[in-house]
């Protein structure tokens, strides 16, 4: 093709820019893989012969599980809400997506606090009914433990979409099923399940993503596993060249788990058929089979957020005067400012990106949007260190710039607070993109063709037309940044700067130091904030959608 | 002549065949062309051609003089002094009528504005409708103020894509009628897409009947339908 055709078609600002912002939020995932294969050292060897099989096997073996009873879980909540009449149905139905407004990390030190030897569990056994029972049986610091957290908290992941779907299909497929003499177990394994394939699989890896991103339960449980390895080789042995190849094996675990999903899932997409099908209605059960039903919904929503938040609401009456303070008052503006920030930046660079892929046929548009929405696969301490050795590279060679212009004070970009910014937006852009992205292909181009041929140049256009006309969009996605970093934790404990905290280090940092009912007050504004997104998701972006 | 093209090819990208193939035409001042072809035949491209949505691989288009598109040169849309009226009008929902049509009146003069806005409003038949929003309308009236809006910065030539594809059978005959004698009496130069021959009969001074992407004849409506 002609050079100077190509240019004048596909170089334009918008495309200059989004190009630009593309390679600075590769640039993490980038630094990390051209260190990769650097000479190993000394520790690598040793962490390779001793250590990281054991690590590996723990990953493994916790996200395995934690899968597969968050598919059991999800699929069946799904499917007894959808299929099958009991008390309190339409409360539940919302009610379980509830226990993802506790972060798994909370979720872990609440539970280890009513389950300690201190906790609410024994105490009333030894006070009320004398007995003494064997500690060991409420040791929940463990693999397994880890395990019931993060199936408990996540499970929602699988529900929410799975439900999605069964609630779009027709209810002529079920009732088949049942005239065909299918018994209800039979119905649930060899229809329900297969049927919902792609929406599990789609569920699950959700699920598994935010397993393998975790650092705070893993942690505070004491469970070996590779990101808590990444966390030891960088601040316990200050050994950057071990963190960069765990991260790098990280990483690499990653992509599998999103091939894996690629295959399993097969080319269907999730079908959201057009056609106007009946929809299926819930059946009434006979009163045991009510009464046993209700009983494991019950369950679940008791174990996933009832317990947690009774519990945490407790400690928190307890604890809040001595809490609450100037410094607690200074830890939430931080929150609110680093969030606040991220997250005007994120929704600048989505619709910058966003208004680029929709205007452009160029070649490189699509690898623009992959690339976009790859960060939230990647784990926050990956990013992490990917930011790290990014800025550390950035200092060596501005400290030669320095050097040459005789400046004696220069800024330590490592150091300050913009390296957990760029961080932060290159973990989350994907939540603000989203959106972005689903706002302008409902309003497609027509609008911003009128605009132009009324003599509007492309900038003008976007700021009287197309932005006006996705404004909604943009104020859900700028909503789920803002929550979402708020409550992050494994890439703000890698970065924050010395001495800066956010409400989630915090109340990692109280956990951490045994005091776990200070966690609460910061653990329940994360908590509240979250539920409040769950809202918006719903709200905003489901009427977006329509 | 207030347009022409001569001898343009196009395609889409990831497209192997040509969707215009070698296209030539030109239009008088004040005509009234239709562009008449089954859907598919490369209309609505022939359009956005000469609009500037989309950018050919060879040839030349000039209109009222000006080289819009030959090797060297390519003018963007907003630059073109091209009107067009989507199939789907493509009002802007955040707007009211009057912020519609005084949109695209940026070269003019503020005080000219609403001048010019109760001139195209009487035109088309819409008065004390100026502060209703897109939705507030019916679909005969959507319709009209895409054709103010289209009219309002005098543009050289105003381009519709199957117009009354929208509308129901008896308002889309009286309409068509309506639109001749509006667009006559202001002596607009325009292009009608359609693949309806009773349309084309209707509204045209000449038709260019098209086949895959390129003109088949050309002539008098009586002459190409009969
Ligand atoms: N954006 C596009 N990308 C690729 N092909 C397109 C695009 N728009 C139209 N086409 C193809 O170009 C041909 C001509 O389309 P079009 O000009 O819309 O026809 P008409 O308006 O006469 O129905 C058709 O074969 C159509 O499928
Ligand atoms: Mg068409």
């Amino acid at each position: 093709m002609n050079v100077i055709r190509f240019i004048r078609l596909h170089v334009n600002s918008w495309s200059i820019m989004s190009i630009i912002f593309t390679l600075l939020i590769l640039s993490p995932a980038l630094s990390i893989f051209f260190q990769i294969f650097e000479k190993p050292n000394e520790n690598w060897a040793h962490i390779q012969e001793f250590l990281l099989k054991n690590y590996i096997q723990n990953t493994l073996m916790i996200v395995f599980f934690t899968g597969l009873f968050s598919i059991l879980i999800g699929v069946s909540l799904a499917w007894f809400v959808t299929a099958y009449r009991f008390p309190l149905r339409r409360f539940f139905k919302w009610g379980l997506i509830l226990p993802l407004a506790i972060p798994p990390y909370i979720g872990a030190y609440t539970y280890h606090g009513i389950v300690n030897y201190t906790g609410v569990l024994q105490s009333t056994l030894r006070n009320e009914f004398n007995i003494t029972a064997n500690p060991a049986y409420f040791d929940i610091m463990n693999i397994p433990g880890a395990i019931f957290i993060f199936t408990i908290f996540l499970y929602p992941y699988v529900y929410i979409i799975t439900r999605a779907y069964l609630e779009q299909q027709s209810a002529s497929l079920i009732e088949n099923a049942r005239l065909l003499g299918s018994g209800p177990l039979e119905l649930f394994f060899r229809v329900i399940m297969p049927i919902s394939r792609t929406a599990i699989i789609g569920g699950a890896s959700l699920v598994i993503l935010e397993v393998l991103n975790d650092y705070g339960v893993v942690s505070y449980f004491g469970i070996q596993v590779i990101t808590t390895a990444i966390f030891q080789a960088w601040f316990g042995m200050s050994d950057v060249a071990s963190a960069i190849k765990l991260a790098g094996m990280l990483m690499a675990i990653v992509f599998l788990i999103l091939f894996l999903e690629k295959v399993l899932r097969g080319r269907k997409q999730y079908s959201y058929s057009n056609a106007k099908v009946r929809p299926l209605e819930p059946i009434s059960l006979s009163r045991e089979k009510t009464i046993l039903l209700f009983g494991y919904v019950m369950f679940i929503f008791t174990a996933g957020f009832l317990i947690p938040f009774v519990q945490l609401f407790q400690w928190m009456m307890m604890t809040y005067e001595k809490v609450v303070s100037p410094d607690f008052l200074q830890l939430i503006f931080n929150s609110v400012y680093v969030s606040l920030i991220s997250a005007f930046i994120i929704m600048i660079i989505a619709l910058v990106i966003g208004n680029f892929i929709r205007l452009s046929d160029s070649p490189w548009s699509k690898a623009v949007s992959r690339v976009t929405v790859l960060g939230y696969s990647i784990p926050g301490a990956v990013i992490a260190i990917g930011v790290l050795t990014f800025f550390l590279w950035l200092d060596r060679h501005l400290n030669t710039v320095y050097t040459a212009l005789g400046i004696d004070a220069p800024i330590i970009l490592s150091l300050g607070l913009g390296m957990l910014i760029f961080a932060y937006v290159s973990r989350f852009l994907a939540i603000g993109f989203n959106p972005v992205d689903a706002g302008f292909d409902k309003i497609g181009r027509s609008f911003t063709e009128a605009s132009r041929l009324l003599g509007t140049s492309l900038m003008r256009t976007f700021f009287k037309v197309d932005l006006p006309m996705i404004r909604g969009a943009v104020f859900g996605g700028f909503t789920l940044v803002f929550i979402e970093v708020m409550k992050e934790l494994p890439l703000t404990l890698l970065l924050q700067p010395f001495n800066f905290y956010t409400l989630s280090t915090k109340a990692f940092q109280y956990a951490n130091d045994e005091a776990v009912h200070e966690a609460a007050l910061a653990s329940m504004l994360i908590i509240l904030i979250s539920g409040l997104s769950i809202f918006v998701f719903h709200a905003v972006l489901e009427k977006e959608k329509k | 002549m207030i347009m022409q093209l001569h001898d343009v090819t196009f395609s889409y990208r990831n497209t192997k065949e040509k969707t215009i193939q070698h296209l030539s035409m030109e239009m008088e001042k004040g005509e009234i062309l239709t562009i008449l072809g089954q859907s598919g035949s490369g209309k609505s491209t022939v359009l956005r051609l000469i609009a500037g949505l989309e950018v050919p691989e060879a040839g030349m288009i000039t209109i009222n003089g000006s080289t819009m598109f030959d090797q060297k040169t390519f003018v963007q849309p907003e630059n073109r002094g091209v009107g067009m009226v989507f199939q789907d009008y493509a009002l802007f929902p955040h707007m009211t009528v009057a912020g519609n049509i005084k949109f695209g009146l940026k070269k003019m003069k503020r005080a000219e504005h609403d001048e010019r806005l109760a001139s195209v409003i009487e035109l088309v038949g819409l008065k004390g409708f100026e502060k209703r929003y897109p939705h507030e309308l019916s679909g005969g009236q959507q319709q009209r103020v895409a054709l103010a809006r289209a009219m309002a910065p005098n543009p050289s030539i105003i381009l519709f894509d199957e117009p009354f594809s929208n509308l129901d059978a008896d308002l889309q005959i009286k309409i068509r009628d309506e639109l001749r004698t509006i667009l006559k009496k202001a002596g607009i130069t325009s292009i009608f897409v359609t693949h309806d021959q009773a349309d084309a009969r209707a509204i045209a001074d000449r038709v260019i009947l098209m086949e895959n992407g390129h003109i088949l004849k050309t002539g008098t409506p009586d002459l190409i339908l009969c």
